[in-house]
């Protein structure tokens, strides 16, 4: 079926869209590739729609303020995906972007968009969480910003109000010793949904020992699961097997894992913890080629 | 492939596809591009209950939307005169739009018609419905209970086809068919076996995903002709039944069918057609209907099937053999009662057992209309009796392969239907596949490890074969006209329907190779019942084979008049010629020759007019005992397959990856041998998918994952490291230069084939399809008595066999 009728809203501030939104109790459009196939399937149906597109300053990849990396919420996923300082800079968040859908919907979908759909089984979530990420909100009355962590709230539930709009995502500054992975578990074809996807962010000191470790696991919850204790864990300790096990099994009490077609509660509590310890030892393994990497460059 | 010695000029040869080039340069033009001009949009309303009482349909809002032309209802198409409100190839028993009750969620309550798409749209889904709730019933097995929901009260036969003809149905039950077949007493050697294995296989519906959604386009002319263009792969089963619907003459209802973007078994009978032209009728307008992706799952998907099995084995051998199989045929049978009958006579697998017992229920259930899907239910059952052989060579301390051939049908044999079994090349797929999967690559590349594996320690390895077997739909009949230039180019009229299988390429190799012609020079049109003859259906591998033969018929005849007329001008025996390269040439003094163009000229004394040449083709089967499904002749063929698979588990997620693919399938002999191997290759990774993963899932009665968002296909990624195929030429005598059908015999073993391989590597048996990394990982732990919780008993199954 096509998309109902509706009324596109174009304004160029998103003071003014925040306005819009608010007044036609409606909400914004950034990439569509959610909202549109759920008007298409009229699980939606607005009367008028607030497209963020003629808003200026929103989009792109550009040096923050802080040293890291600040993402315009109109941002591409690809775009981001292949971005020269993304890809040398945080491979981790890059490398999570190609995994998710296809490249059609990535040159569509954004950064912002998809941080706002708040599905726990979205991609891009835990590698932001994993690296730190700070996510900025504006409205009519203001702006304001938090740690993406604390975005995430429940069931496709998000921090953001109604008439706010994700202005951008920062990243805090990059380390030379740092090494990441996302590990996508599908349980059915390749393409499909995640059952549960795990992001690991490590950086280490000079002597190879783990300074401090962010493990983030998607679609296993109804959000994204930042696991706690993995610092006292690993914290001045290589990352061995029997390091990375005990990492893993931080998942038996933190994790409330959520039914969907893709696994039981059961399942993705079984299979969690096997995920963390690899993607935790897949990221260990990747630094020292990353470091030469970065020193050929 | 490669052939010693060729004895043809074009078939055998690996010509290139003829509708290649269109379809890769994007200028194919399918149903959806064909613009009719004045034509309504339709918009279709679905209920959303499985099984209710309709109280009222309010379509008043629906009819103030501006360009709505018409709101039609269930109740409105009762106020009809002359239109016979339902239809369906076994009983008519499906309505063009549902009236009284529902009987699925998804099920058309409403069409408006509209000046466009988007008005029509809107309109339908304003159009609302009150209901009584009904109980519904999803689980085939509990739907063939006394005491189930019933769905119909009683069933209308169709009497459309010879071989349901006899069709009465089961009043008071869902049960559309139970078809028998009796062999020996199975029962007694059962009760006399030292060991029984007894299982139950269950598979989901399935959706055929055909990339090319339902459509169709209708009107009636000023006198009254009906002129229907649907995406439909029976073209002349649509024209008799729109004639019957209408009461009107066959000569009066034109169907014409472009090239279908994919089909499978999905576009089969009537589908949209029959409300398509009701709604011409009723706007007296030409009106069109294009589905969404999202309502083809609404349409059609493959039979859910709960096949229970019975092996019974007495002093080291199989003794009896019993199958129970409940085919789901959701709300409407369709030709669910065929796939009972004919493919439920093959329930006991390609075996030479002593006693043999099927019963075979085809049965109602408040769910999406069942249809063929590649393979026409034979996957279904090979799940059941291919993992049996392994089972029972377990307990008989046997190879699984050398147990196959101690059992396996060969030529001569009588099957437990008293048929006797030709031409059956099962003994040489099943080397065949044997022979590759035994054999392990010398340079083996490294694994294929589980998602986020970097050692092999939580890897397990294992093979299994698995083989597979099928009766051509019998009987059918098949007609063609040729048509010959005198430029030497040539027509082939043929209602088989072009649908990606390369029935045109073939029987253009055909025409080609008997008149001596470029095979670019022939042109094969597409079915249009005012221009083509004749074709039962375009479905079960049986086009090459049927209307392969009737082109060679109606070639041969027009061979006759040119090798006559040569004759005459040559003054040469007509026995010694050879047609070759346009022309004809004396075999002993081949400078004696003489053109097509010449030949025309000779025998007409002007150009410009045509040869044509008539060919028919029937297909035979002698009707089965009721009670025992003992027949002299069940079928006009067989097809043989075989599939073998490795693959790696990972035992800490229960992961699958099928790693090395070989099929097995013996083609007669191969028309295009490239054609065949890709047929293989797409039956094959058509079926990884719902051997892994795919399922249509059902929650409340109601689909929960139809699009493509939820609904998971095998991507690239998927596909196994090795896909071997392997074409097996056991020619068939009666088949066109030998050749049989090829389009199935990829999709009957592969399941087996994964299901003995996981057993292999990780030592569990998987009887739910598909068999997801939860099912392994469950299996596994249950098998290491750590079962899981009872909390973990809240998964939503896949399949829904009985308890």
């Amino acid at each position: 079926m096509g998309v109902p009728r509706f009324e596109l809203l174009e304004p160029v501030t998103y003071e003014e869209a925040s306005r819009l939104i608010s007044a036609h109790e409606t909400i914004p459009l950034a990439g569509g590739t959610a909202i549109i196939s759920m008007m298409r399937q009229r699980l939606f149906n607005p009367s008028h729609i607030v497209s963020l597109h003629k808003i200026s300053g929103l989009g792109g990849v550009s040096p923050a303020k802080s040293g890291g990396l600040s993402i315009g919420a109109m941002a591409t996923l690809r775009s981001v995906e292949i971005h020269p300082a993304v890809r040398s800079q945080y491979p981790l968040l890059s490398e999570t972007l190609s995994s998710v859908a296809n490249v059609r919907v990535r040159w569509s979908a954004t950064v912002g968009g998809n941080l706002a759909h708040g599905d726990y089984r979205l991609d891009p979530p835990g590698a932001l969480i994993a690296l730190g990420a700070r996510v900025r909100l504006g409205s009519a009355r203001g702006e304001r910003e938090l740690q993406l962590e604390d975005f995430f709230r429940g069931f496709f539930e998000t921090a953001k109000e109604d008439d706010e709009i994700i202005l951008g995502v920062d990243l805090p500054p990059t380390d030379e010793e740092a090494s990441g992975h996302y590990l996508k578990f599908t349980s059915h074809a390749s393409a499909d949904w995640p059952c549960v996807g795990v992001a690991v962010y490590i950086k280490e000191n000079f002597s190879g020992k783990c300074e401090s470790a962010r493990v983030v696991l998607t679609a296993a919850a109804q959000t994204p699961l930042l696991l706690e204790g993995v610092d006292e864990i690993l914290s001045g300790e290589a990352v061995t097997e029997a390091a990375a096990q005990k990492v893993a099994d931080l998942t038996h009490s933190q994790l409330d894992s959520i039914e969907d077609s893709s696994g039981s509660t059961w399942y993705k509590r079984e299979i969690a913890p096997v995920l963390v310890r690899r993607a935790l030892l897949e990221a260990a393994r990747r630094k020292p080629k990353a470091r030469d990497e970065r020193r050929k460059n | 492939m490669t052939r010693e010695s060729i004895e043809w000029s074009v078939v055998g040869h690996d010509v290139l596809r003829l509708d290649g080039p269109a379809k890769v340069r994007g200028v194919q033009r399918y149903l959806a591009d064909k613009v009719f001009p004045g034509a309504l949009h339709l918009a279709l309303a679905r209920s959303t209950h499985p099984h209710a009482k309709i109280l009222r349909v309010d379509t008043r809002a629906a009819g103030g939307v501006p360009g709505v032309a018409a709101v039609f209802t269930g109740e409105n198409l009762l106020a009809v005169h002359g239109v016979r409100p339902c239809y369906g190839p076994a009983f008519r028993d499906q309505p063009i739009l549902a009236f009284g009750k529902v009987r699925y969620a998804g099920e058309p309550i409403a069409a408006v018609a509209a000046e466009n798409r988007e008005a029509a749209e809107e309109a339908a889904a304003l159009i609302e419905a009150e209901y009584e709730e009904l109980p519904h019933v999803q689980n085939p097995f509990e739907a063939a209970q006394h005491g189930a929901p019933l769905l119909h009260d009683s069933l209308e036969p169709a009497g459309a086809f010879a071989d349901l003809m006899a069709l009465k149905g089961h009043p008071g039950t869902n049960i559309c068919t139970h078809y028998k077949q009796r062999q020996g007493d199975a029962e007694k050697a059962l009760a006399e076996a030292d060991h029984v294995l007894e299982d139950t296989y269950t598979c989901p519906p399935v959706s055929h995903a055909h990339l090319e959604p339902h459509g169709a386009a209708a009107w009636f002319e000023p006198g009254g002709r009906l002129i229907v263009h649907t995406t439909s792969q029976t073209p002349y089963f649509v024209r008799g039944d729109l004639a019957a619907i209408f009461g009107i003459a066959l000569a009066d209802v034109r169907v014409v069918v472009p090239p279908l973007g994919g089909s499978y078994g999905g576009k089969i009978y009537d589908k949209l057609e029959p409300l398509t032209c009701l709604m011409a009728k009723v706007t007296s307008r030409p009106v069109q209907l294009h589905l969404s992706r999202e309502e083809v799952f609404y349409t059609s998907s493959r039979h859910g099937a709960a096949t229970k099995i019975w092996t019974g084995i007495k002093d080291g051998k199989i003794t009896a053999r019993k199958v129970e199989v409940f085919y789901d045929a959701g709300a409407y049978a369709e030709v669910g009662p065929r796939i009972a009958q004919k493919t439920g006579s093959t329930a006991p697998g390609p075996y030479k057992f002593p006693n043999v017992s099927v019963d075979a229920f085809c049965v109602y259930t408040n769910k999406t209309p069942s249809g063929p899907l590649r393979g026409f239910g034979v996957p279904q059952l090979a799940i059941a009796y291919e993992t049996h052989m392994n089972k029972a060579a377990t307990i008989l301390e046997k190879d699984p392969v050398a147990l196959r051939r101690e059992y396996v049908l060969e030529e001569g044999d009588l099957y437990s239907t008293g048929s006797p079994v030709t031409s059956i090349g099962l003994r040489a797929c099943l080397d065949s596949v044997s022979r590759v999967v035994e054999k392990t690559s010398e340079n083996r590349p490294a694994p294929t490890l589980g998602p986020g594996l970097t050692q092999e320690k939580h890897i397990a390895r294992g093979r299994g074969i698995a083989l597979g077997f099928k009766s051509v739909i019998s009987p059918t009949i098949s007609n063609a006209i040729v048509e010959l230039n005198s430029d030497g180019s040539a027509i082939v009229r043929s209602a088989t329907v072009e649908m990606g299988q390369g029935a045109t390429t073939a029987f253009a190799q055909i025409a080609a190779e008997e008149l001596g012609l470029d095979v670019n020079k022939v042109h094969v049109t597409t079915p249009d019942t005012d221009q083509s003859p004749y074709d039962t259906l375009t479905a079960g591998s049986r086009s090459t084979y049927h209307m392969g033969n009737a082109v060679i018929g109606a070639a041969r005849q027009i061979r006759e008049k040119l090798l006559e007329t040569a004759s005459e001008a040559l003054e040469i025996p007509s026995e010694e010629f050879e047609l070759r390269e346009g022309r004809v040439f004396s075999r002993s003094l081949p400078e004696r020759a003489i053109a097509i163009p010449e030949i025309f000229l000779k025998r007409f004394g002007a150009p410009g007019t045509t040869l044509t040449g008539e060919g028919t083709f029937q297909g035979h089967a002698v009707k089965a005992d009721p009670e025992t499904g003992q027949t002299p002749r069940m079928t006009e063929h067989w097809f043989a397959g075989a599939s073998g698979a490795e693959v790696e588990v990972d035992t800490e997620t229960g992961f699958v990856k099928v790693t090395r693919l070989v099929s097995s399938a013996d083609v007669g002999r191969a028309i295009n041998p490239r054609h065949c191997v890709e047929q293989v290759q797409g039956a094959a990774a058509m079926t990884l998918g719902f051997a892994l993963f795919e399922s249509m899932r059902i929650e409340d009665g109601r689909l929960v994952n139809g699009s493509f968002l939820e609904y998971p296909l095998t991507a690239f990624e998927d596909m196994p490291r090795e896909f071997i195929t392997d074409i097996v030429e056991n020619p068939l005598e009666s088949g066109p230069y030998g050749a049989r059908g090829v389009g199935e015999t990829g999709t009957m073993a592969l399941k087996p084939a994964i299901v003995n391989a996981i057993h292999d590597a990780v030592d569990i048996w998987l009887k739910d399809m598909p068999v997801t990394p939860e099912k392994v990982l469950r299996a596994m732990r249950e098998a290491s008595g750590a079962a899981p919780g009872k909390e973990a008993s809240g998964a939503a199954p896949d399949g829904e066999g009985p308890k």
